[in-house]
């Protein structure tokens, strides 16, 4: 019996039992300001500074960074929350190339 | 433009002096938003109870860019997007105006120029001015436009002055930042 990578199996898994992680992406804006950015994330998601700095850093050099992991609801909730703050951001599932 | 900018006092007081133009143009700015925000609210909704719970007849987003900015898509996908909206957009829109209408009502009562915000003010504050920088940014198309760029608006230009406020209150932003992230 051929073994199949576990990898792919616990996918598999993930994606018949519903619980594929879902992403929030924060986008990278000209407006925002690089400590002002640091702050909501340590403000909505108990970051420490330097966590929040180095997503920061990410959103800022790479165009986007993954910011929060979880269910469809619980990101529903953090675009939600980051567009409260004025943050681009969006969520989507895991698997989908970012 | 005159103000020192925010200071931490205490634990949790962050207090700033505003001349009497820069305490106008903030209130004015509050207003703005408030009013954009309300262009936005349905009239004439056909389902009272949908109303009630916050659904809204908006599943596509707003026409105007600057509104556009605020209030926008949670998804790239447009249907999941327009489905997101028509739950969301008037909770997000409702949060939105009320930053705007604390800070309006903290300048407002600020007679002799001083305000002094706690934690929660200083969020609401932090989160009304990046709306005023996100509808400014639209207008002067920061987008597209570099800041070396814009430093080099004529002084005739209209956007000149858009531009100065937009800085100044990047400034204002960036020092109540710090004085909420001061631990000393």
């Amino acid at each position: 019996m051929v073994k199949t990578d576990t990898h792919i199996e616990e996918q598999i898994r993930a994606i018949f039992s519903g619980d594929t992680p879902w992403v929030t992406i924060v986008w990278d804006d000209p407006v925002n300001l690089m400590t002002y950015v640091t702050y909501v994330l340590m403000e909505l998601f108990g970051y420490s500074k330097e966590k929040a700095h180095e997503l920061m850093m990410k959103v800022h050099t790479e165009g986007k960074a993954v910011v929060s992991t979880g269910s469809r609801e619980e990101m529903e909730h953090d675009v939600a929350r980051l567009h409260e703050y004025g943050l681009w951001a969006t969520l989507q599932r895991g698997d989908q190339a970012l | 433009m005159t103000s020192e900018g925010f200071k931490r006092h205490g634990s949790n007081s962050y207090v700033a002096e505003f001349a009497e133009n820069e305490r106008e143009i903030l209130i004015n700015l509050c207003e703005q938003i408030i009013e954009l925000l309300a262009e936005r609210v349905d009239h004439g909704h056909e389902d009272p109870l949908a109303a009630m719970v916050g659904i809204t007849t908006h599943d596509s987003p707003p026409e105007d860019e600057v509104l556009h900015r605020l209030l926008p898509n949670a998804y790239q996908d447009q249907a999941d997007s327009a489905e997101f909206r028509r739950y969301t957009e008037s909770t997000l829109r409702n949060k939105k105006q009320a930053h705007a209408m604390a800070m309006r009502m903290y300048l407002k009562s600020a007679k002799d120029g001083t305000v002094d915000l706690d934690h929660d003010s200083a969020n609401a504050w932090l989160g009304a001015i990046n709306d005023m920088r996100l509808a400014l940014g639209v207008r002067l198309n920061v987008q597209e436009r570099s800041s070396d760029e814009l430093e080099l608006l004529a002084p005739d230009d209209p956007l000149r002055g858009v531009y100065i406020v937009y800085g100044w209150l990047g400034w204002l932003q960036e020092g109540l930042v710090a004085a909420l992230m001061d631990e000393g």
